[in-house]
């Protein structure tokens, strides 16, 4: 095998793309033809767009080679962690080689990137020479942009390798029960209501919540007033709080099915269990963002059905979730 | 009628021309087993011969494509309520909730049985186990061979006719796994329960089953009785040689 990562991502997609259904090809041309109808009905916008984006050509290219930068450093990081674990570790390869595959592998954000870009000049060049608008603009523009790609793949060689963190277990960041360890072992479901919120303590590493409220204190010296960045954390950290607790009730759901199958628990019993304390976690938070949309000038009216809808949203996806892992396997 | 005295003049299993699968693709077919009172039953077989699959249709985590299977007489398909009630099934450790406590596992699988308190019986083998110091632990806090030991102590919650285990005493140390299997012969034969083991640990047949099958390419190859299992102890016969012979002609 002479390039044995590349061969090996090579089966890795022809076996993904052989377990696609019939859905998902027509899930896909359905996307292909929103986007070719958005594309034909702005096309006369298209002559302006491209005048507008050569006239900042220089800051496109900034904010490509920007996001090619991260993207590439992050992707690096993951896939140099994965393959030192890799099954395909200890393959001979030779170095000259395993340089390129690697560089390959790594870049593939900015590659796919590159070719999305010419496609989309190729689709874009007829519709331009139709209209006969400037053709000269496209070439501008994509020269920018692929330019700030290529310049932030190699900016991605300067940024540092962030030091690996061993995660602990999620446990770590959940509220201790207090029990009395002499008591008796009593019958109840209501251990099973507090997972989905564990859950959710458990993926608000500190760390992610740091790097998350950043932004926000970064605009305080641009002129954002204290009060106001208070009420943008609180608004923040209820609506990344509900996100996360639906992400833990779909989660959770499975897991309970899975865990809970051999047992003669009743469905409903199960699903009560688990879905009461959610429901009311979410009501609980949208009431806290309806109140702080009232305290920046929201009417009374809009933070009410703001926080409705969010609650009504927020209850039945996690009722429907919780349904749907319910629902019994069968062979065909 | 009681499930005792059910158990006691019936089966405690009884599977019936049982085919299931993934998908397409068919896993187990034509596959008929029944237990008896104080029956400990071990399942061998290469790895992927079904015994993983057979042991989800018996605890209702797969629903089979045919056949019937019945605990304690109740049907699993028709009156899985019931049937259910009569089964403890040790799930593998990485199914195990990673966020509740070891105390709140026993306390859900309790109420799922129905059950007023854990048993005195069951607390004492986890003493024997040394497990009660992990108790108020979370499950993610656990090591491999503890969560194992978590998993077995919840499938006796409610103390079931039909004891399911699949590869249950990976992962212990010898102790506890001598503790525990000494346990599980006891529970049975004072339960008039029945146990269902997959294992490649040829010392539980040797020392423990009352009867062994082998399952190959999801067919049951070979199926031991009492008599013969007795025959083979009593001569000291060399069990793998036994199960090589079992298996067909690639092993011999």
């Amino acid at each position: 095998m002479s390039a044995p990562r590349l061969n090996a991502a090579g089966l890795i997609w022809r076996n993904r793309r052989a377990q696609i259904s019939r859905w998902g090809f027509i899930v896909a041309i359905v996307l292909v033809a929103v986007l070719l109808a958005i594309f034909i009905a702005e096309r006369r916008a298209l002559g302006d767009w491209l005048s507008w984006l050569r006239r900042h050509g220089v800051l496109c290219a900034g904010l490509a080679a920007c996001l090619s930068a991260a993207a590439v450093a992050q992707r690096r990081t993951l896939k140099r962690a994965e393959f030192a674990r890799s099954w395909l570790a200890a393959v001979p390869v030779k170095p000259g080689v395993a340089r390129w595959e690697a560089f390959l592998i790594e870049t593939l954000p900015a590659s796919a990137a590159v070719a999305a870009l010419f496609l989309g000049a190729a689709l874009a060049a007829p519709a331009l020479a139709l209209q006969r608008a400037d053709i000269e603009a496209l070439g501008v523009v994509w020269a920018y942009l692929s330019g700030g790609i290529a310049l932030g793949v190699s900016i991605s060689f300067l940024i540092p390798r962030p030091k690996s963190i061993d995660l602990p277990p999620g446990s770590r960041y959940v509220p201790k029960p207090k029990v009395n360890r002499a008591a008796a072992i009593r019958p109840s479901f209501s251990a099973l209501g507090l997972w989905p919120t564990r859950q959710m303590f458990a993926w608000l590493q500190p760390k992610l919540v740091a790097r998350a409220v950043i932004p926000i204190l970064v605009m305080m010296p641009l002129g954002t007033s204290a009060d106001d960045a208070m009420i943008v954390i609180a608004l923040f950290g209820l609506f990344g709080a509900m996100s996360l607790l639906w992400s833990a009730a779909m989660a959770v759901g499975g897991a309970a099915r899975r865990w809970l199958a051999p047992l003669p628990a009743r469905a409903a019993a199960v699903f009560r269990a688990l879905l009461l304390p959610a429901w009311g976690v979410i009501a609980a938070s949208c009431a806290s963002v309806a109140l702080l949309l009232l305290v920046v000038d929201v009417s009374y009216r809009l933070a009410a059905e703001i926080g409705a809808a969010t609650a009504v949203i927020g209850c039945l996806t996690v009722g429907a979730v919780l349904l749907w892992h319910a629902r019994p396997r069968r062979m065909p | 009628m009681s499930y005792e005295a059910r158990a006691m003049s019936g089966k405690v299993l009884e599977i019936r021309g049982l085919r299931a699968g993934y998908g397409l693709h068919t896993v187990i077919e034509n596959i008929s087993i029944e237990l008896g009172a104080a029956e400990w039953f071990v399942l061998l077989g290469p790895n992927g011969c079904g015994k993983s699959t057979l042991l989800d249709c018996v605890v209702n985590r797969l629903v089979p494509a045919g056949g019937e299977i019945f605990i304690a007489e109740h049907s699993l398909h028709r009156n899985p309520f019931e049937a259910k009630l009569q089964l403890g099934y040790a799930c593998a450790p990485d199914v195990l909730p990673p966020l509740l406590t070891a105390r709140q596992c026993l306390e859900v699988h309790a109420h799922a049985k129905g059950v007023a308190a854990v048993g005195a019986d069951l607390l004492a083998l986890a003493d024997e186990l040394r497990f009660t110091p992990y108790l108020e632990s979370f499950v993610d806090t656990l090591s491999l061979g503890t969560r194992q030991k978590l998993a077995v102590l919840l499938s006796l919650v409610g103390d079931p006719l039909l004891i399911v285990l699949d590869e249950a005493f990976n992962g212990l140390d010898p102790a506890s796994a001598l503790i525990l299997k000494r346990h599980l012969r006891a529970r049975i034969e004072r339960r008039r329960g029945a146990l269902l083991l997959a294992t490649h640990s040829l010392d539980i047949v040797e020392h423990y089953a009352d009867r062994a099958a082998v399952l190959m390419d999801g067919k049951l190859k070979h199926v031991w009785t009492k008599e013969e299992l007795q025959r083979l102890r009593s001569t000291h016969a060399d069990f793998e040689a036994a199960l090589a012979a079992a298996s067909g002609p690639n092993l011999q």
